[in-house]
């Protein structure tokens, strides 16, 4: 500290960490794009070709753009885009409308929006019901031709969503614009569905051109690493370049580091798409995410979902202006952590009891659905009501089955053998613990109809696995010994 | 402005002129630039023509049913008769005739057909039911002088509704003996008459049909060529090609014209010199073929990461286990845990798993329950066992 400070900066470090954080945070959060796109050359250029031919010679086209989510397929797209409107001609020329599936959710929604983006609305006004509006785009596009009018650029965001929309009437009419003499159009969809062209009604195929640029990441693992380190790195025309310069080095190390390389193999081998990788370099560097909130795509990050973590996040500080290995570790636990063995940490001793009883019961009966009744109590209730009639043998051997094993699992009779009062809880203490666990939705009914059958008669599964339960367990604060045994016994 | 009609504003500097021979192909080519007569469907012309000349010599009234899969030419040729009988009609060889086209796929509701029959024959503007009754009134009544009106109805199929009346009316209209009207339909599928519609519109629509078949290859071949017009861009072999696979596949003419436009573009980009434009060839066409018919699910899995390929082996595991093309996540977990280990990978944990199989299931690659049922979600593969290992054993 005090010899980094002894250097003649042109800023205090606090400065320079803030201004640190605000590249950094307008590079994950913000999605600031990139001055050019990594990896997909080929594809940046014939996007830029085909978008350019519309706007200049007016050649009506139509592409999906298909990759797998995080493969930056916005971002090529607002590259091309970005480098297009760079020549006068196009700027002046190019109209564009731009839609998606998840706002403009059936096909009355997405005309308004396209008459406001094309400034039709003081033409076409308020008036006009939904069939008007599209007479009346239609006609608009009609009239144009190919060398007078403006080219129109559509993009279509969530493209897997439009083909949903009733009789897929938009696309049709959009394709169908791009197929014949009318107003030249460009029509972009972007969609991470491989199939999306079987969702296409055949006549609304047939219009579509079939150009798919596939956007899949070839990425090899120095790749990574080199892109981690550029993500992670400052810029030259940081304000402070000292302090620039410490920073990239000290990335740099932190890159060649062996145990870092190993988190990030890991990573790596998991995803490797760069949305993945912001969440770890967002945890890393300890942005606190809330301040993004004014970008669109806040929400899908998953670290914004969980703001009791923001305290611990803020790692990076005055008082230690630089990234170490044991933060990447620490930011990768927690990107790694397995979320329902977390929850199996927050649970009662009662609760805890009863997953485990139940644990048993799915062991036993080999992942029959179980209810209340069966975990307290052990009489199979289920195989009593129905036993009468033909079921009767079935009943009788299942009962049989019980007999013989059952005793020993279930909770109730774990406390007898136990004959351990710490834990004898009233039944409605029990549906109460039981009830809580089916909010967290630990336990879930196996059909929705929950009002026929009473609470403690309705069948239920669990929705953890084995290995969850016995980790959690291990490292469960103060867990009984006793519970952890019985946890353990294996029966035979 | 009461009346005014929306339009796209006009361009501040007009349109660049094709500049090489390539580019003035890629604009022949153009979907869009349909040539005055088709080539390869004179016979369907001729009976078309026939068809409207001599119901409105007549004077009488008739309807007429054609289909054919998308891209064989029936609007286009429709279009084409109607545009060679107004040439007639200005010559007096015919009586003058007013066309009306309307289109199934661009109204947002049947009934919305009234409104434009209404809106097109005399610029009036009307909700559904009060032009329903207007155009009755009209098709219904003597008048003294009245030409004969041709309608095309386009993508038929959806003007169906449950009651049927608006096909019904449709059909009916010409029936009357006042209306001189001509009615064509446009479909996809041959027996739609005979699927969806009740008998007494079935009758009505009558037994005057036609089908378009689907382009042949040397039909396909023709088109191009008469398209391009002595224009040398391509290589004879390379056209040959082209329309033998379509013709093979689907012989849509759109997708045919399609990817002779591709072709330019990769011939374009291809040259490494760009005055020395060299003609289209085969390779050329092979790489355009290649982009537009093949899946790109094998590719996709070639490219996932290390973790999703393991579990999509791991889906194939469990299915020869099961011996059925379905698996719980659950079991499947179990199989990818193995593996984990069997190739010395540290074990995911079961968020991790999920978040895997739920982007692979995102590019539907796998097709999912929702994903609320977390563990107990039930998995299924949407390519073929085959594909899968054939994508994970080259390399």
């Amino acid at each position: 500290m005090s010899k980094r400070k002894g250097k003649d900066t042109h800023l205090p470090i606090g400065e320079c960490i803030t201004q640190a954080q605000q590249i950094l945070r307008e590079r994950f959060c913000q999605r600031k794009l990139p001055d050019r796109p990594e990896g997909v050359e080929a594809q940046h250029r014939r996007l830029l070709e085909l978008l350019r031919r519309t706007a200049i010679h007016g050649e009506s086209n139509s592409v999906l753009i298909v990759g797998p989510r995080g493969a930056g397929k916005t971002t090529l797209l607002r590259c091309v885009l970005r480098e297009l409107l760079e020549d006068k001609d196009v700027q002046k020329n190019l109209l564009q409308v731009h839609l998606n599936g998840l706002l403009q959710t059936d096909d009355r929604i997405a005309l308004k929006e396209i008459t406001r983006q094309l400034q039709l609305e003081n033409v076409v006004g308020d008036k006009g019901s939904f069939a008007e509006n599209l007479a009346f785009l239609l006609e608009a596009l009609k009239k144009g031709d190919r060398s007078s009018s403006r080219p129109v650029l559509f993009v279509l965001d969530e493209f897997d969503l439009f083909a949903h929309h009733k009789n897929q009437t938009l696309l049709y009419n959009l394709f169908d614009v791009s197929q014949s003499a009318q107003a030249p159009v460009a029509v972009v969809g972007l969609t991470c569905r491989l199939d999306v062209l079987e969702l296409l009604e055949k006549r609304v195929k047939s219009r579509f051109s079939h150009r798919q640029i596939h956007l899949l990441s070839s990425l090899t693992f120095p790749q990574y690493l080199e892109r981690v380190r550029a993500q992670l790195s400052l810029p030259d025309h940081f304000p402070d370049p000292n302090f620039a310069q410490e920073w990239n080095a000290d990335v740099k190390t932190l890159c060649e580091d062996k145990s870092v390389e190993e988190v990030l193999q890991r990573h790596f081998n998991s995803s490797k798409d760069f949305r993945s990788l912001h969440t770890l370099l967002v945890r890393l560097t300890g942005i606190s995410p809330l301040v993004a909130v004014g970008s669109t795509r806040v929400i899908e990050h998953p670290v914004w979902n969980n703001p009791f973590q923001l305290p611990c996040l803020c790692r990076v500080s005055v008082s230690k202006p630089s990234i170490r290995p044991a933060d990447l570790l620490d930011a990768s636990r927690l990107c790694l952590a397995d979320a329902k063995a977390n929850m199996l940490h927050g649970l009662s001793i009662l609760e805890l009891c009863l997953v485990i009883a139940m644990k048993h019961l799915h062991d036993v009966y080999e992942g029959e659905p179980f209810n209340l009744q069966m975990v307290h109590n052990g009489t199979p209730t289920h195989l009593k009501e129905e036993g009468g009639g033909g079921e009767k043998e079935r009943g009788f051997f299942s009962c049989f089955f019980c007999r013989t094993r059952l005793p020993r699992l279930e909770f109730k009779k774990f406390l007898q053998r136990k004959s351990n009062s710490m834990y004898n809880f009233e039944q409605p203490v029990v549906m109460k613990a039981f009830e809580h666990l089916q909010q967290l939705e630990l336990i879930r009914p196996v059909d929705g109809s929950s009002a026929k059958t009473q609470r403690e008669y309705q069948l239920m599964r669990l929705m953890l696995d084995h290995s969850q339960i016995m980790e959690a367990l291990q490292k469960y604060p103060q867990c009984p010994t006793d519970v952890k045994q019985w946890a353990m016994s294996a029966f035979a | 402005p009461r009346n005014a009609m929306p339009s796209i504003p006009s361009r501040a500097l007009p349109a660049r002129q094709p500049a090489n021979v390539l580019e003035e192909a890629r604009t022949r080519l153009h979907v869009s630039s349909v040539p005055e007569s088709l080539p390869c469907r004179e016979q369907e012309f001729q009976d078309i023509y026939s068809f409207v000349e001599s119901k409105i010599i007549d004077g009488t009234g008739g309807c007429m049913y054609i289909s054919g899969v998308p891209g064989t030419g029936k609007t286009a040729t429709v279009h084409e008769v109607m545009r060679c009988l107004q040439h007639a009609a200005d010559m007096d060889e015919v009586p003058p005739f007013c066309f009306i086209e309307i289109n199934g796929m661009k109204m947002t509701d049947p009934h919305q057909a009234y409104v434009q029959i209404l809106q097109k024959l005399t610029g009036q503007k009307a909700t559904a039911d009060h032009a329903a009754a207007l155009l009755e009134k009209r098709f219904s009544n003597p008048a003294p002088r009245k030409e004969t009106r041709v309608r095309l109805v386009d993508g038929l199929d959806l003007l169906w509704t449950r009651k049927q009346n608006v096909m019904y009316n449709l059909f009916d209209w010409p029936t009357r003996r006042h209306a001189r009207l001509v009615v064509l339909t446009i479909a996809n599928t041959m027996d739609l008459p005979e699927r969806i519609m009740i008998n007494r519109v079935a009758s009505r629509l009558g037994l005057t049909r036609m089908s378009f078949q689907p382009y042949g290859f040397k039909q396909l071949q023709q088109i191009i060529t008469s398209r391009l017009n002595r224009l040398k861009a391509f290589e004879e072999d390379a056209l040959q090609l082209v329309s033998r696979k379509v013709a093979a596949l689907s012989g849509d003419a759109r997708r045919c014209l399609d990817i002779c436009r591709r072709a330019t573009e990769i011939c374009e980009l291809s040259a490494s010199d760009p005055s020395a434009l060299g003609l289209v060839g085969m390779s050329h066409v092979m790489e355009a073929l290649n982009e537009m018919f093949s899946s790109a699910y094998i590719s996709a899995i070639k490219c996932a990461s290390t973790q999703e390929q393991l579990f999509l082996r791991a889906v194939i595991a469990e299915f020869r286990r099961l011996g059925l093309e379905e698996a719980t996540f659950q079991q499947v977990f179990v199989q990818h845990q193995a593996l984990c280990r069997v190739e010395g990978l540290p074990p995911v944990s079961m968020s991790e798993g999920l978040s895997l199989c739920q982007r692979l299931g995102a590019c539907r690659l796998l097709l999912l329950e929702s994903s609320r049922l977390g563990i107990l979600q039930r998995v299924r593969l949407n390519v073929s066992q085959d594909d899968v290992l054939f994508a994970l054993k080259a390399d």
